[in-house]
């Protein structure tokens, strides 16, 4: 019995030693798991501020003025063509130049 | 207790050992007598231990699984305010239309105030709009613990507050609607209140059948995004286009739509002069409604597109049919008769392409007025309607169908309605005669399965080939509206703007109604013109063929390769 009340004893304060490791281990985690959080938050923020502002510099007002300055425009219908006619074009070319 | 029991065990041996043999037996007897109870006692302390550390053990597994992260919140925010988080809102094809950011807000805790006078005063310097007298009578109220002095500011502005240096006023970050384009169909994305609640157009219906979830602070949404099926290259298109028309015909103002014809998407509308989304308040200037689901008119000719499907669907005429339009229509007190009255009896396909009254008056009272009635109720332009952006303004139809209405209507006058659902009734007439529901969110099951038929094949068919003589023959109205290649059909609306007691003589709805490419229309535009005005490129004409036409033309040559439609290129090179 005496074995068991020294054991209990040991296996008391063993059991409170790791309590209080467990416990500053968890409030160190939990420290460690908010800055994450707060990081993650952060990031988050970021990432809606530049999807923001990636919206307003891709606003198709903008694109189209800053394209007309480059002399570019809506495509017309004769700058299109089908593709066999692309193909045809290219023959040609390749026996202008001797290939 | 277990020592208690060896100290009487101990005792007991010492007893034993004192009295000999003889006084072994009843001391043993008296030890097995007393040690039955206490074995019972002791099993219950333990039992009762042993319960508790189960309770402990229990408690510590639904702490553990259950994560109740609401005790946490509740402990560190008891005087938060609750705003909503939202998701983003992005057009067809993933661009931002809509997002939350988050934003300073400023408050102040009275309780902790010193100086209510100089805190008010000097936050004047910084907020000059502030309500000065209002802040003081909050903060004169020791009581409260939250004053809120002015929500999502800017990041300069929270600068400037907190280099005052007040006690008692702080800042927390909220989350705030932000627009990346601007008033860019700033109608249809509708607007948040102060607590980023959806007020009106697409951001109420977020809020009430998709969804939003109450923050305690700046928490982004983790719902995917509302696709809508509005594309901004084409919405841009349309709204500079129609920018052009109000600077060239100085109309009061001007709307447009780019509808699909197959899916009912909506790819574009605009309405303008434009709303900021981001200020509200403008949205309660009269002039700045959305006409094109926020007003009901009379549309004029346009209507005629309706009129003739449902004469030729009804087999009441053919496209050649002769009609006598030579002499005016008699309806009631009113004489109809035509803008540019023919000498000479037309077909139907004349009475389209010169637009002609007196021609859609006779073929909708070959219909009856019970018959033309019910084509219309059938074609959804009788009902009211509903969008996500929400309701269409009720069309305002006569009491009674009888003669004089049959006529007046046949031509797009006593009956009005928002244009948004005339395009829609349009639509139809263009989609194989099978009804076509407009809507705001983008399609993925791309199809006209649910439509239901108001006409049949072969007559929407004919409908689109009238269209296209419209715009190419000599004599048609829409010629202006025709662009090399990619086969334009439209029908022009010129109405008289009714006022009380009749109609204003000097003022029209101008309007042109576009689908291409004719041989499969797979999109309509209609672009609309309120009160413009004449111009010496028009010859001070005012007519929709004379204005809207060509901002129609100007749009299609604009979006239709966006849109993916290949010009005939044999058409283009002739």
């Amino acid at each position: 019995m005496r074995l068991l009340n020294v054991a209990a004893f040991f296996f008391a304060v063993a059991s409170a030693l790791l309590l209080y490791a467990l416990n500053y281990d968890t409030r160190r985690l939990e420290s460690e798991l908010q800055a994450k959080e707060r990081l993650a938050d952060r990031a988050r923020s970021d990432i809606a501020v530049l999807k923001a502002e990636r919206g307003t510099l891709a606003r198709p007002d903008r694109i189209d003025d800053l394209a007309r300055r480059l002399g570019l425009g809506p495509p017309k219908p004769e700058q299109f063509a089908y593709g066999r006619e692309v193909s045809e074009l290219n023959e040609r070319r390749g026996s202008a130049d001797g290939r | 207790m277990a020592v208690d029991r060896d100290d009487v065990l101990i005792r007991g041996a010492t007893a034993h050992m004192v009295s000999g043999i003889g006084a072994r037996a009843p001391l043993g007897h008296s030890e097995a007598a007393s040690g039955a109870p206490r074995r019972r006692a002791e099993a219950a302390v333990y039992g009762i231990l042993f319960s508790a550390f189960m309770v402990v053990v229990g408690q510590l597994f639904i702490l553990a699984v259950g994560r109740r992260t609401d005790i946490a919140l509740a402990i560190s925010e008891p005087v938060a305010a609750t705003s909503f988080s939202r998701p983003d809102i992005v057009d067809r094809n993933g661009r931002l239309l809509a997002t939350d950011l988050e934003a300073p807000s400023i408050f102040a805790d009275p309780g902790v105030v010193l100086d209510r006078d100089e805190v008010v005063e000097k936050l004047s310097t910084v907020l000059p709009d502030l309500n000065a007298s209002e802040l003081l009578r909050a903060l004169s109220d020791r009581s409260r613990r939250f004053v809120w002095v002015r929500r999502g500011v800017s990041p300069g502005i929270a600068q400037r507050v907190h280099d005052l240096g007040l006690p008692g006023v702080s800042f927390r970050y909220e989350l705030k609607r932000a627009y990346p384009g601007g008033k860019m169909a700033g109608h249809a994305l509708g607007y948040v209140d102060v607590d980023n609640r959806g007020v009106a157009g697409i951001e109420k219906y977020i809020d009430d059948k998709i969804g939003v979830d109450p923050v305690h602070s700046a928490v982004l949404s983790n719902r995917p995004p509302v696709r809508l099926s509005l594309d901004i290259g084409v919405q841009h298109a349309l709204e500079d286009e129609l920018d052009d028309a109000m600077r060239r015909y100085h109309p009061e103002g001007a709307a447009g739509v780019v509808l699909n014809i197959k899916t009912g998407e909506i790819l574009a509308s605009s309405s303008l002069p434009r709303v900021d989304p981001t200020w509200p308040a403008q949205t309660l200037n009269d002039k700045r409604v959305d006409r094109m689901m926020g007003g009901t008119y009379e549309l004029g000719s346009v209507f005629k597109a309706l009129t003739l499907a449902m004469a030729l669907d009804e087999g009441l005429a053919k496209p050649d049919t002769v009609l006598d339009v030579t002499k005016p229509l008699e309806a009631g007190r009113f004489t109809v008769t035509d803008m540019h009255p023919s000498r000479r009896p037309l077909t139907v396909t004349e009475v389209f392409t010169h637009s002609s009254n007196v021609g859609a008056g006779m073929l909708a009272l070959q219909a009856g007025p019970e018959k033309f009635r019910a084509f219309l109720q059938k074609a959804g332009l009788l009902d009211p309607l509903q969008t996500e952006a929400g309701p269409v303004a009720s069309p305002q139809v006569p009491q009674r169908w009888n003669r004089v209405t049959t006529i007046t209507a046949s031509f797009g006058h006593g009956i009005a309605v928002a244009p948004l659902q005339f395009a829609a009734a349009a639509a139809t007439i263009f989609n194989g005669g099978k009804t076509v529901h407009p809507t705001f969110l983008r399609k993925f099951d791309a199809g006209t399965a649910d439509g239901k038929p108001l006409i049949s094949a072969a007559t929407s068919h004919q409908m689109a080939e009238l269209m296209r003589a419209n715009v190419i023959d000599k004599d048609g109205t829409g010629s202006k509206a025709d662009v090399p290649g990619y086969r334009v059909g439209g029908k022009t609306g010129t109405a008289d703007i009714a006022s009380k007691g009749g109609y204003t003589s000097n003022a029209v709805i101008s309007s042109f109604l576009g689908a291409f490419p004719t041989d499969d229309p797979q999109y309509l535009t209609f672009v609309m013109l309120f009160e413009p005005k004449g111009i010496a490129d028009t010859k001070g004409n005012r007519t929709g063929g004379t204005n809207a036409a060509p901002v129609t033309g100007e749009l299609i040559a604009r979006v239709a390769a966006q849109l993916g439609v290949a010009p005939q290129l044999n058409v283009v090179r002739q």
